[in-house]
């Protein structure tokens, strides 16, 4: 060993003068590093600490809770403790393969959070008084129960409401909520990705894309995937393994993402121009002839687009391919390039690399252009258009449906689901949306649409994370409009405030429930666990209620919806207890171990299989791996013959598709019936008919539909600009992450980013006070003064700005003390009244606190802005920037709501309402969650 | 990796640039792993936003420990709490730090910190206790894009090895010597030289936690005259090492100084047959108490203070702080002596008594100048490397031994050779501050003890009032123009070593 002791430490240790030097540990290892111990010593895993003590650990999977991604975590649960010392990732997960974002490791910050929520809170002054007291959870439960059950009784159940914010609870509550027999599902999705699932959905029948970007020449980015979103970690890991093999990164962002700054080509395009110049490439691709002719012949709907649009045409292919490029003529290189605000050699060396990439294209449009533009879907479409043309479809290196790399369970018993249709979240005026039109709740219950006897939100802050926050907060505060408010929540957020019961739940190694998401060309489902629940259950222990291992009072959402169900239907009278017993022991209440035992055991092809190779049951499986890959390289499942057919029984139409009585079975390709995509033409659909029928005649073909702020609303010589509202940090998600003080050290504010030409036409220099003024108030933030944003085009983050109101709780790490105040009229004031302040806990860290200024809650200032197809609330702003006022002060939001309601009204106005063609509430093909029975779709 | 031999495994690093995301999860990884407070950071993720827009980039550099084959750390630290391990990582133990701060001040590269939880020095050991067990370091697991690749530079085989060999790599300010042992593949100069960009307080979402470089002249005029797109610093973190030596260490300096002149001025003058009556009990009661003072300086300096005595008893022989603390030992032994001589008052045979003076004179002189040996191993203050730094001292010593004596003595040679010493140092001090200097750190300090308030208080305090003011009065007749001569030079000497100290701690290191 290197360190060599002098003669007089010797001494003076042999004397008791000094401590004697603690003898090295001489287990050294022989130059091989393992990233992780073999599985076969999870079980009992010695491990020495920092401190070189040896600590005996029992590694127990869990998936992570932060994003959606799902990627896995190992806990190291301390066997003399119990306490769980750190999480690390989980190797044996087939998404994220062990390797995990800064989020993951920082879920341990988040157990051990002093200002956690560690018991049911029942509130005891006014609504958002912030007055709560302890409340056992009987209480809660019977309280909750008996007035949903009055409800339910008195055929209110279009009362109770559930909204969910952070999902990854696989078809658990879309179960549940069947049961009930309500239309009670609500989530964020139209606040996150409506729009690309819409355009996806009306292309290729999927909502979703799964880019194969692991094998691809050409990664096409409308996103910032090296960051965040769907699915930052996993897709990260494939983009940099693809593009160090030599793939080409190109992303389009008006600001330079940490994505863009890794990428071969950023186009920096103008917000709202993306389908512009994606497809000026797309007509130099197609002029070239650069396109897999034999792909697309086969499989997309060219038959059904010639006899819409070109009905005196022939029906051949040379002819639908003569009419594309003609479509497209429009959109020539200088046009796109002048209207996108780029260089046109940028639209030429897009073309260039889509032709070279082959059927090895990848693209993406999460959380970018679809979600902050007014027809963000034709974005969707276009990208769509592009894998199509080339090929890609389905094949390696390409970009394949969601719905083939997703894992979907069944249970036991089938509800047979809601026999209304609720029209607070599917209103008429959007049958195309995705998906509930959750934004427009507030508005709604207050022109008298309904009102909510129950609410629950699930990890979800709407007073915060939504739009027009002030409407929430004015909705939540009327005990008439919403009865009961119910928080499902691990950790405090802004519209808990003003819940009647704030319930806290279980952080990710605290909770049961199932996850599968669309990483790349395989299908997984990975198991969300209380680890130390697991672990006693691995010891032989018997543990029933997950409360027993966790902090505090702190519970589970299963177990709290399981209780919850029985109470409703004590008797199983109402027919909904049924679905909750055991499918064990007939007549008992299900256990979550029986839920996903079950599940494992029967609805997980090869999974028991797999586990009996291990000598293990299924659950066992699960509970000690903690993911199971049911398949992996998947592609070109349209190419799949549909089996079990009578070739007698079928019939051929004229746009190739193959029925079976009267139902369509598939599409007729070289001869055989193939399953193609559930499109309602069987195929790929450059043209959707659907779009056509239900209002969007003009945009039923992929095309550029200026936005809300495209370039014809921006005015930055008269302080006119827009401002992008919507990016995410690697380090932050949504408002679920600020009780991680290793993530807050690292990232607390979010300044409007600023080029310098605008900065300097305002006199804004770096952190200069200004005031970004919306259609309906303002904020006030710091500018951040940089090249890596477009002129014209200013950004603030979406994943700051926390607060807490002068009394009551609150996470202090990042939020500053706020008051919201009446001012004239109808204006509504936040203002900061004591910035970020350090506090005395257990522990220290939270007195070492140094940053003041948290960021602004940007969201309150914007107006409801529903795409009027997707429902998708457009994100991107039309703003006016100034320097602020002397009577500004940082962080101030000032909303005025009758301006919020003439907002409204305005993008409702836009919309095409149901009914559609056959008096319809929505096309039937279009899939929504909880589907409630098919007469309810007739108006 | 087949190497088995301990001895010949070399472990290290190689960030590769062209994967890593700038995700920050390594950080956050590490301070899991070791349970790390706000504040102790011992890897993060450096971004750098350069170019004017299109051409705008934004680039990551994991930033940490070296692991240097060749670390300052080590060599300064006083009781081999840092060592360098046969695997070639550098590791700490935070049972032997007794919170000297002074491989804050040997580190080039700003990657130790004082864990505010222990008072102790930390930094990446390379996950050396997860080495131990076979296990790669945390922030190498925890990497979506594989950009961590650790592993054993002398095994040829190895993929670490592999990319050393084949790509070209870059280190963090390879002149230093300290052969870093971290290699960068497409390391850009703007993030790898710290003077290459332009700090802020902000970053891209945050403020940056604050620190003593952020007031300095340099860091201002930097940002005014940048041009459009300079490299400019988009996440960063505090300077740790800057300021970590603060008021007590110049003080120190300063009361050594007292402490050696004390007894050097008698000293020296009766060796040279020039006895000046009176001074030499004055002489050994001054720096006795100035040794008091010194002493109480140096241990409240240190974060755990109670492991001072460490210093002798847990010494670690290249440090210079434990060869000071065992001069100062030995030099306060025998003024010890000597005072008990003195007091009972039967003094010693004129042999014995020059032997003991000439021994006295060596440790004083030891002990004012000492410390430009360990100002010298302090490999991060590049203004500290001057080899003249120990003379500098002594000639310190005696400005302030001979001020002090200034007002009690009338020979007619002591203003003289006050004066010329005055001047010697003044000599010292202009070469210091305006010389050419070996590099541009040691320029940015000397710049910085010129300007602003600073340069005030050195050319008007130090300079003016401090050497030439007493040069002239020291001539003059009467108690108080001498007193004020004297206390006008001692505070020229004390201003000057407090700015020579404070200010290549303002300069950024990373």
């Amino acid at each position: 060993m290197a360190r060599e002791l002098s003669w007089i430490e010797r001494i003076a240790a042999g004397a008791g003068l000094v401590p004697k030097q603690q003898p090295e540990n001489d287990r050294r290892a022989d130059g091989t590093l393992a990233a992780y111990p073999p599985f076969e010593e999870w079980g009992d895993y010695v491990e020495q600490d920092v401190t070189r003590r040896k600590r005996r650990y029992s590694l127990i999977p869990t998936t992570c809770f932060n994003c959606e991604a799902g990627c896995g975590l190992l806990a190291f649960v301390d066997q003399e403790t119990g306490e769980i010392s750190k999480l690390e990732g989980n190797p044996l997960h087939p998404g994220s393969r062990g390797r995990n974002c800064a989020k993951g490791p920082a879920t341990v910050n988040q157990l051990t959070d002093p200002e956690r929520i560690m018991e049911p809170l029942k509130r005891v002054g006014p609504r958002g008084s912030g007055e709560f007291e302890p409340v056992s959870w009987d209480e809660a439960l019977e309280d909750i129960a008996g007035r949903i059950r009055k409800a339910f009784d008195e055929g209110r159940g279009k009362e109770v409401m559930y909204h969910v914010g952070r999902p990854g609870h696989e078809a658990f509550m879309e179960r549940l909520l069947a049961a009930w027999g309500i239309d009670g599902h609500n989530s964020h999705t139209n606040i996150c990705s409506s729009s690309a699932r819409l355009g996806y959905q009306m292309t290729f029948g999927f909502d979703r894309p799964s880019p194969d970007y692991e094998h691809a020449q050409l990664i096409l980015l409308v996103s910032a995937h090296l960051e965040s979103g769907h699915y930052f970690n996993p897709h990260a890991q494939r983009i940099i393994e693809a593009k160090n093999r030599g793939a080409r990164v190109v992303v389009i962002d008006p600001r330079l993402s940490n994505t863009a700054a890794s990428a071969d080509v950023w186009i920096p395009a103008r917000p709202g121009t993306e389908a512009a110049l994606l497809l000026a490439a797309v007509r130099i691709v197609l002029e070239r002839g650069e396109i897999d002719r034999e792909f697309v012949e086969r499989w997309v709907d060219w038959r059904g687009y010639l006899q819409a649009l070109h009905p005196e045409d022939t029906v051949e292919f040379d002819q639908f391919v003569q009419r594309l490029t003609e479509s497209f003529a429009s959109y020539t290189v200088e046009w796109a390039a002048e209207e996108a605000g780029i260089e046109p050699q940028l639209i030429e060396a897009l073309a260039v690399e889509i032709a070279r990439a082959g059927s090895r294209v990848a693209t993406h449009v999460w959380r970018a252009a679809a979600t902050g533009n007014e027809w963000g879907w034709q974005c969707a479409r276009v990208l769509g258009l592009i894998t199509t043309l080339t090929g890609s479809v389905g094949a390696p290196g390409g970009t394949s449906p969601h719905g083939w790399n997703k894992y979907k369970p069944s249970f036991w018993s089938t509800p047979d689901g809601p026999k209304e249709w609720n029209e607070l979240q599917w209103p008429r005026e959007y049958p195309l949306s995705f998906y509930e039109l959750s934004i427009l709740l507030p508005h709604f219950v207050r022109e008298g649409r309904g009102k909510l006897d129950v609410y629950f939100t699930r990890v979800y802050n709407p007073v915060w994370t939504n739009p027009d926050g002030f409407q929430w907060i004015e909705m939540l505060q009327n005990e008439e409009q919403v009865g009961c408010y119910v928080a499902l929540t691990p950790t405090w957020n802004e519209s808990a405030y003003f819940a009647d019961y704030v319930l806290p739940m279980g952080h990710a190694p605290e909770r049961h429930d199932i996850q599968s998401q669309e990483t790349h060309a395989g299908v997984w489902v990975s198991y969300r666990q209380p680890v130390k629940r697991a672990l006693a259950q691995l010891r032989g222990e018997n543990v029933s209620d997950t409360r027993d291992t966790n902090p505090g009072e702190v519970w589970e959402e299963d177990e709290f919806w399981i209780d919850l169900t029985w109470r409703i239907d004590p008797d199983g009278s109402r027919g909904i207890r049924k679905h909750y017993e055991s499918p064990y022991r007939p007549g008992e209440k299900v256990t979550t171990e029986d839920y996903y035992r079950w599940v494992f055991e029967n609805a997980v092809p090869g999974l028991p299989e797999a586990a009996a190779a291990k000598g293990m049951q299924p659950l066992e499986y699960m509970r000690r791996i903690g993911a199971f890959e049911l398949k992996r390289d998947i592609y070109r499942l349209h190419e799949n013959e549909v089996a079990g057919l009578d070739a007698n029984a079928l019939e051929d139409d004229d746009r190739g598709r193959v029925h079976a009585d009267g139902k369509k079975v598939g599409v007729r390709v070289d001869g055989k019936v193939c399953q193609g995509f559930p499109t309602p033409s069987g195929r790929i659909e450059i043209y959707s008919e659907t779009l056509a029928e239900w209002g969007f005649a003009d945009k039923a073909l992929p095309a550029y539909n200026p936005s809300h702020v495209g370039p014809q609303a921006i005015d930055p010589e008269n302080g006119i600009y827009t401002l992008v509202p919507t990016f995410r940090l690697p380090t932050m998600i949504h408002t679920r992450s600020a009780n991680s003080k290793w993530l807050n050290e690292i990232s607390h504010n979010n300044p409007v980013w600023i080029h310098p030409d605008d900065a300097a036409r305002h006199g804004i220099e770096d952190t200069t006070l200004i005031r970004v003024e919306t259609a309906i108030g303002w904020f006030v933030n710091r500018a951040r003064v940089t090249h890596s944003m477009r002129p014209g085009v200013i950004a603030c983050s979406h994943h700051m700005g926390r607060w807490r109101m002068e009394k009551g709780p609150g996470s202090r790490w990042t939020s500053p003390t706020i008051k919201l105040e009446q001012l004239d009229g109808e204006q509504r004031r936040l203002r900061i009244q004591a910035p970020v302040e350090g506090f005395d806990s257990d522990d220290p860290d939270s007195g070492r606190t140094w940053w003041k200024e948290a960021g602004v809650n940007q969201n309150l200032a914007f107006p409801v802005q529903p795409d009027p197809a997707s429902g998708m609330h457009c994100w991107h702003q039309v703003v006016k920037l100034t320097k602020a006022s002397s009577d500004d002060q940082y962080g101030d939001v000032v909303v005025d709501l009758a301006k919020s309601r003439q907002h409204y009204e305005t993008w409702l106005a836009k919309t095409q309402p149901a009914p559609g063609p056959g008096g319809l509430r929505r096309p039937r093909w279009l899939p929504r969650p909880v589907k409630p029975h098919d007469s309810t779709y007739e108006i | 990796m087949t190497s088995t031999d301990s001895a010949s495994t070399s472990y290290g690093f190689v960030i590769d640039n062209r994967r890593c995301i700038g995700c920050h999860a390594c950080t956050v990884a590490c301070k899991s792993e070791h349970e790390d407070p706000i504040q102790v950071n011992k890897t993060w993720v450096s971004y750098i936003e350069k170019g004017v827009y299109p051409d705008t980039t934004r680039q990551f550099h994991v930033m940490r420990c070296n692991h240097c084959a060749d670390a300052p750390c080590v060599e300064i630290c006083p009781t081999a709490c840092l060592t360098t391990r046969d695997d070639g990582i550098v590791d700490f133990d935070p049972g032997r730090c007794i919170g000297c701060k002074a491989c804050m001040q040997a580190c080039p590269y700003d990657a130790i910190t004082i864990n505010p939880d222990s008072g102790t020095a930390t930094k990446c050991n390379y996950c050396a206790h997860r080495v131990e067990e076979s296990r790669e370091p945390a922030c190498v697991v925890v990497c979506p894009a594989e950009a961590i690749v650790p592993g054993d530079l002398n095994d040829p085989g190895s993929k670490i090895a592999k990319i050393v060999a084949s790509q070209d790599v870059s280190v963090r300010k390879p002149e230093k010597g300290t052969l870093p042992k971290l290699y960068y593949v497409d390391g850009d100069a703007a993030a790898l030289q710290p003077a290459a960009s332009i700090r802020t307080r902000e970053t891209l979402w945050g403020e940056k936690a604050p620190d003593i470089v952020d007031d300095t002249p340099v860091a201002e005029g930097q940002i005014r005259s940048a041009a459009a797109g300079a490299p400019r610093r988009a996440y960063d973190i505090a300077q740790r090492h800057a300021g970590s030596w603060g008021w007590k260490v110049s003080a120190y300096l300063f009361t050594k100084s007292i402490a050696a002149g004390a007894f050097l001025v008698p000293a020296l003058a009766t060796l040279a047959g020039l006895h000046l009556a009176g001074t030499h009990l004055v002489g050994i009661v001054v720096a006795l108490l100035a040794l008091a003072a010194t002493g109480v300086l140096l241990v409240s300096d240190l974060k755990r203070p109670e492991r001072f005595l460490w210093v002798l008893l847990r010494p670690q022989w290249k440090s210079w702080l434990v060869r000071g603390a065992y001069i100062i030992a030995g030099y306060s032994a025998i003024l010890l002596i000597m005072l008990a001589l003195f007091l009972r008052g039967d003094g010693l045979g004129a042999t014995s008594a020059t032997v003991l003076a000439i021994i006295g004179c060596v440790l004083a002189a030891g002990t004012a100048s000492y410390s430009g040996w360990l100002f010298g191993q302090a490999k991060g203050r590049d203004l500290w490397q001057s080899p003249l730094v120990p003379l500098h001292l002594l000639v310190q010593a005696m400005v302030v031994g001979m001020a002090l004596f200034l007002p009690m003595v009338d020979a007619t040679w002591y203003p003289q050779v006050f004066a010329v010493l005055l001047a010697v140092d003044l000599v010292f001090v202009v070469q210091d501050v305006w010389g050419r200097h070996q590099t541009a750190d040691a320029s940015r300090a000397a710049k910085l003890m010129r300007s602003g308030n600073w340069g005030v208080l050195l050319i008007a305090g130090s300079l003016l009032a401090g050497h030439v003011v007493p040069m002239f009065l020291c001539f003059s007749q009467g108690t108080a123009p001498q007193v004020l001569a004297a206390i006008l030079a001692g505070a020229g000497v004390a201003i000057y070593e407090h700015l020579w100290v404070a200010a290549p701690q303002r300069v950024a290191l990373a």
